[in-house]
């Protein structure tokens, strides 16, 4: 069982399996995870759960208390498809484990439906089964700022290139747009999808329904945002229209065009708007 | 305000300044009067009473404060609370609520006028509403225009994002800090504007005076660097600036360590060192700027900037490095939540799970603004278009408050000033185009006056109609009857046959049509005009009503009276926390210990006088969660952490009789979290749901969850309550399921008090048994049920409450209190 200071999660396939999981006596315990990563099995979650164990499993392997008490384990549906009947698992992944002592109980397989399987949340059941903390060290994502090093390498040589004719800097609507487009993503509730993670939208599975709006005033899909910040968008558009309706340069006839057209803008949008907040909050009288 | 009014009007009767500043004068009266009346739903609907649990703190060391003295005040040791901790109250409050109220109370006896230190509580945040009305009156007229600023006075006073947290009886911080916030705004526009001492000096007390009052300074002290930093990088550096700038931060950095809650950390944590690194910054800034003009070589330029650059990029290592060695303290956790927003889900549950600390839908935003929302951006637009040195800094206030408002729930409050400060530009504006008479000149600042004026009114008439307040609309529409018909008399002299009609907005429309006749169809043309101003009007009254009907049913109802409306619009008053307080005030020793969930925390100790264990000012989250471990343990276990904590009384909160759904067992998993948070061994959330994963009370429920100390306290004798002849027995009407666990036998606790609605349930800790128990039982009574419901025996209640009017059903708009699970 040395395998893991080569590799920290072991490959397994039947013989294995029932070498080091079903012989009896063992004095470590095993995390396994069971999954379908073939590209033909088609499981996307698979994947994500993999790197995610694969994350905590290599926390385990480089930490100060490595040990053998504890290994982590896989088996691909495809290298022993008799690992899953003998353990009469018909879905992937399952993180389950292994005790030292006794068979697998109830809370040994882990219930990722409502934990989910970041590997925090595997740590942290691991700790719950076993004693063992495991701190789990992401390798630092580079991604980010290598992306935001890149932004700024752009701007910056953007900025030198054009450095002969910095007026754009003193553009005023480029900075008006950049703010109003913040000052949407936040009215639109953008923050809470982020935090919130909610469906793009939601599809009826009975009758393939598609609902864009959800349906209560606690919750927002992310169509729906987006629907919220074009119609708030339209509306200071109008608001806008209105505006330079007077000051424009021309005829009489395409001033009245334009407030015309930004009056309608405003009342037209602002209704739907309000129309759809209706129906999102129940008990909303002026029907 | 008035004074200069006044004196104005007395002088100039007969030019049309005068005109103009007593209508200005009047809306902000009538601002001010709607602002108040608007939040007084709660008081006519229930009764002159403290709102909700933090208020309940306030309202008790204001008492205390009035009855012992400053002085005393600030040595206040409160033994009452985080038994056996006790806190050290006069260093842990901000104690500029309870000084501004003191102190009108000493001036009201100091002229002989009795009034009771808690109606003074209660009214202190309506009253302070005018005064923030005022203040975004002056801070909008220095942006933009008085007109504009009329908007604001009138939009700031019923926009529902800040009545949330200033009705009567809402006695909080926010109350008095968002009219602080708003005027240190002012003052420092007006410093920036003149760039003089005096005003930069107002803006250091003005901002002493925020710090007292409510942790929300910070945001100040950070928002002010950032436009002087960013009015640098625009290049608008000027001496004003820096006159300014200085002598704000100096004056303000001393004053701010006055306040003992505050103390050092102005100096010492990261939240502050942004104002520190601006400050050295501009020094910088004002040496080279010196330097260049001894040398004065176009070559300078790029030096300069790069000059600049680096000493910011200097400044900037220096606090991290000052961070890195630790003598700056780093973000506390509540700030830090707002850059990592992930942060608090993970790390901190406390924070998580306080219901107002959630990031915010585009519903909330809609709800608490209206149409405000979606005009103020057009605001934003007008002021970039048209920048100058103030007018960045009302974008940049708007932007950052934007985010912090998506991020948390109640940051929603710091957002509403500014976005009625845009909003008014975008509408003021609008309006002056389309109100202007082309055919007369004379200022478009008139029209769009009186036009204000008119729009007002219709407010007015709306909001005192929807009150059914015909009285006090009815003399309104008077006086606005004899205001209005000047004006127009004065601006345009054909207008004297002003149509005075019936109906108020007839009047307002009438007149514009009229007046705009009176050109030549130059520009738009005349219908036009008038369909857009009557459009844009639809709208305001649109909001007016929503605010109206927002104020009314979400933010008025205090929270510890409940109302439920029956079939035929009865109303049925719940008065069962204070019923349940006055027992514990009335048959419990005076020094006995009640354990409850630190959302009642504040309550007890406000009204029932007792000792508690845990309340609101949630700073020991250990302490929490040994409450939280004792709730969630099974009854043995828990009476030993009960005895180690010398627990005499239980109190817990239980809505299933009347379908309550903001009691104990709805908030219960997050007990549990907080508990597993610091017992991970004892505890285990997981224990606590079905193998499905959900969490239910009935007989499918885990075991563990059916033989906790919540659950058994919950439900004891619910079983046998038949509340229904449809439902089975011991039917819970919130979560509507009936009980798993109907037969609750209690070993060491004993049923005290059980209120009339069974809202409140309080348990007494038993003592320890003798060793040998003798064969007879020790007698007891039967526990006591509420007087009120003897009439009808146990909780068998007729005509069952439908609505819960104090819980707001579908909104995020919980007040600080762990958010109920569902």
């Amino acid at each position: 069982m040395d395998w893991t200071n080569k590799k920290s999660v072991i490959r397994m396939d039947g013989n294995k399996f029932r070498t080091y999981l079903r012989s009896t006596p063992r004095n470590y315990s095993v995390i396994i995870m069971l999954t379908a990563l073939q590209s033909q099995r088609q499981c996307s979650v698979c994947r994500q759960a993999n790197d995610e164990f694969q994350i905590l499993a290599n926390s385990w392997r480089y930490s100060q208390q490595f040990s053998n008490k504890l290994f982590f384990a896989m088996v691909d549906y495809d290298e022993g498809a008799d690992v899953f009947t003998t353990l009469k698992i018909n879905s992937a992944p399952v993180f389950m484990h292994f005790p030292a002592k006794g068979k697998p109980k109830k809370g040994d397989t882990m219930e990722i439906n409502r934990l989910g399987f970041a590997a925090e949340q595997i740590a942290r059941w691991i700790a719950e089964r076993t004693d063992v903390n495991i701190r789990v060290f992401r390798p630092p994502n580079y991604s980010g700022t290598l992306a935001l090093a890149l932004l700024f390498s752009l701007i910056g040589a953007l900025l030198y290139l054009k450095r002969n004719s910095l007026e754009f800097l003193y553009n005023k609507t480029s900075w008006g747009v950049a703010a109003l487009m913040i000052i949407f993503a936040m009215t639109s509730g953008q923050m809470w999808n982020h935090i919130r993670g909610p469906p793009f939208l939601h599809k009826n599975p009975h009758n393939g329904q598609v609902h864009y709006i959800h349906g209560g005033s606690q919750g927002q899909f992310i169509v729906e945002t987006y629907i919220v910040i074009f119609l708030n968008a339209a509306v200071v558009i109008g608001m806008i229209l209105l505006n330079e309706a007077n000051s424009m340069k021309g005829d009489a006839s395409k001033k009245k065009a334009v407030a015309l057209g930004g009056l309608a803008c405003v009342a037209f949008f602002f209704s739907v708007l309000l129309s759809v907040f209706k129906a999102k909050y129940h008990g909303y009288p002026y029907r | 305000m008035a004074d200069t009014s006044r004196t104005d009007i007395r002088s100039a009767l007969s030019n049309p300044g005068g005109w103009k500043s007593l209508i200005i004068f009047f809306v902000l009266t009538l601002a001010w009067l709607v602002g108040f009346s608007s939040r007084l739903f709660a008081v006519i609907r229930f009764e002159s009473i403290i709102h909700e649990f933090d208020p309940w703190f306030n309202y008790r060391s204001t008492h205390h404060m009035v009855e012992n003295g400053f002085y005393n005040f600030l040595n206040w040791f409160d033994d009452r609370a985080w038994y056996p901790l006790g806190r050290i109250v006069g260093g842990t409050v901000y104690p500029g609520l309870m000084v501004t109220s003191g102190a009108i109370h000493w001036v009201l006896h100091a002229l002989n006028i009795p009034i009771h230190i808690r109606d003074i509580c209660v009214f202190l945040a309506p009253i302070f509403s005018g005064l923030t009305a005022l203040s975004t009156y002056f801070l909008t007229k220095e942006l933009w225009s008085s007109g504009a600023g009329l908007f604001a006075a009138c939009f700031i006073a019923i926009v529902p994002g800040y009545i949330s947290r200033s009705v009567a009886g809402s006695y909080d911080n926010e109350g008095i800090a968002i009219f602080a916030l708003m005027f240190t705004y002012y003052l420092w526009i007006k410093s920036v504007k003149t760039g003089t001492i005096f005003w930069s000096s107002l803006t250091a007390l003005s901002y002493f005076y925020m710090v007292s009052a409510w942790g929300g300074y910070v945001f100040i002290i950070n928002l002010i660097p950032l436009h002087v930093f960013v009015l640098l990088l625009m290049g608008r550096y000027s001496h004003r600036i820096y006159v300014a700038y200085t002598s704000f931060y100096i004056l303000g950095l001393v004053l701010s360590m006055q306040i003992p809650f505050v103390g050092f950390q102005p100096i010492r944590t990261s939240e502050h060192m942004a104002s520190a690194g601006v400050f050295a910054l501009l020094q910088a800034y004002a040496i080279l700027q010196y330097v260049q003009s001894k040398l004065t070589k176009s070559e300078f330029r790029h030096f300069f900037f790069f000059a600049v650059m680096a000493v910011a990029g200097l400044v900037f290592l220096a606090v991290v490095a000052l961070t890195w060695a630790g003598y700056v303290a780093p973000w506390s956790g509540r700030f830090y939540a707002l850059y990592d927003t992930g942060y608090a889900k993970i790390h901190i549950p406390i924070i998580a799970s306080v219901s107002e600390h959630q990031p915010t839908t585009w519903v909330s935003f809609f709800f608490d603004l209206h149409i405000l929302v979606c005009v103020f951006p057009a605001g934003v637009w007008f002021v970039i278009k048209d920048i100058n040195d103030e007018r960045v800094f009302i974008v940049l206030y708007a932007i950052t408050a934007v985010y912090f408002a998506g991020v948390m729930v109640r940051l929603m409050l710091t957002l509403t000033p500014c976005v009625c400060v845009l909003a008014a530009i975008a509408f003021s504006k609008t309006l002056e185009i389309y109100l202007k008479d082309d055919g007369h000149k004379h200022s478009p600042q008139e029209s769009e006056d009186k036009e204000k004026n008119d729009k007002y009114y219709d407010k007015v008439s709306i909001i005192s109609l929807s009150k059914s307040m015909n009285g006090r609309g009815g003399a309104r529409s008077k006086s606005k009857k004899s205001k209005s018909s000047p004006g127009p008399m004065q601006v345009s002299p054909l207008l004297v046959d002003s149509g005075d009609g019936d109906r108020l907005k007839e009047v307002g429309k009438t007149k514009k049509t009229k007046e705009d006749k009176q050109k030549e169809p130059e520009g738009v043309g005349i219908n036009i005009k008038s369909i857009v101003i009557v459009a844009l009007l639809m709208m305001l009254m649109l909001f007016a009503v929503h605010c109206t009907w927002v104020t009314s049913n979400a933010y008025s109802s205090p929270s510890i009276v409940l109302a439920s409306y029956g079939h035929d619009g009865s109303r049925n008053i719940l008065d069962d926390y204070r019923e349940a307080y006055y027992w514990l005030r009335q048959n419990t020793h005076e020094k006995a210990r009640i354990m409850s969930w630190w959302d009642y925390g504040y309550q007890i100790a406000g009204m029932a006088n007792r000792t508690t264990l845990v309340d609101n000012n949630t700073w020991n989250n250990s302490h929490i969660a040994m409450v939280g471990k004792a709730m969630s343990s099974n009854e043995s276990a828990a009476y030993d952490i009960m005895r180690q904590l010398d627990v005499d009384y239980v109190l817990i909160i239980f809505g299933g009789v009347i379908g309550y759904s903001g009691d104990d067992i709805n908030k219960f998993l997050w007990m549990v979290r907080i508990a597993e948070g610091e017992h991970p061994k004892d505890i285990r959330e997981s224990d606590y749901f079905t193998p499905q994963g959900e969490f239910r009370v009935d007989a499918a429920g885990s075991p563990t969850l059916l033989n906790c100390l919540m659950y058994k306290l919950s439900y004891y004798r619910f079983g046998e309550l038949h509340l229904d002849l449809r439902s089975p027995p011991g039917f819970d009407r919130t979560r509507n399921a009936e009980i798993g666990n109907k037969n609750i036998k209690l070993n060491h606790l004993e049923e005290a008090f059980t209120t009339e609605h069974w809202l409140v349930r309080i348990y007494k800790v038993k003592d320890l048994e003798n060793r040998e128990p003798t064969g007879e039982a020790k007698k007891r009574g039967p526990p006591k049920l509420s007087r009120k419901g003897n009439k009808k025996r146990k909780g068998s209640i007729k005509h069952k409450p439908k609505i819960i009017k104090g819980k707001k059903p579908s909104s995020s708009k919980l007040k600080k209190s762990t958010k109920p699970n569902k």
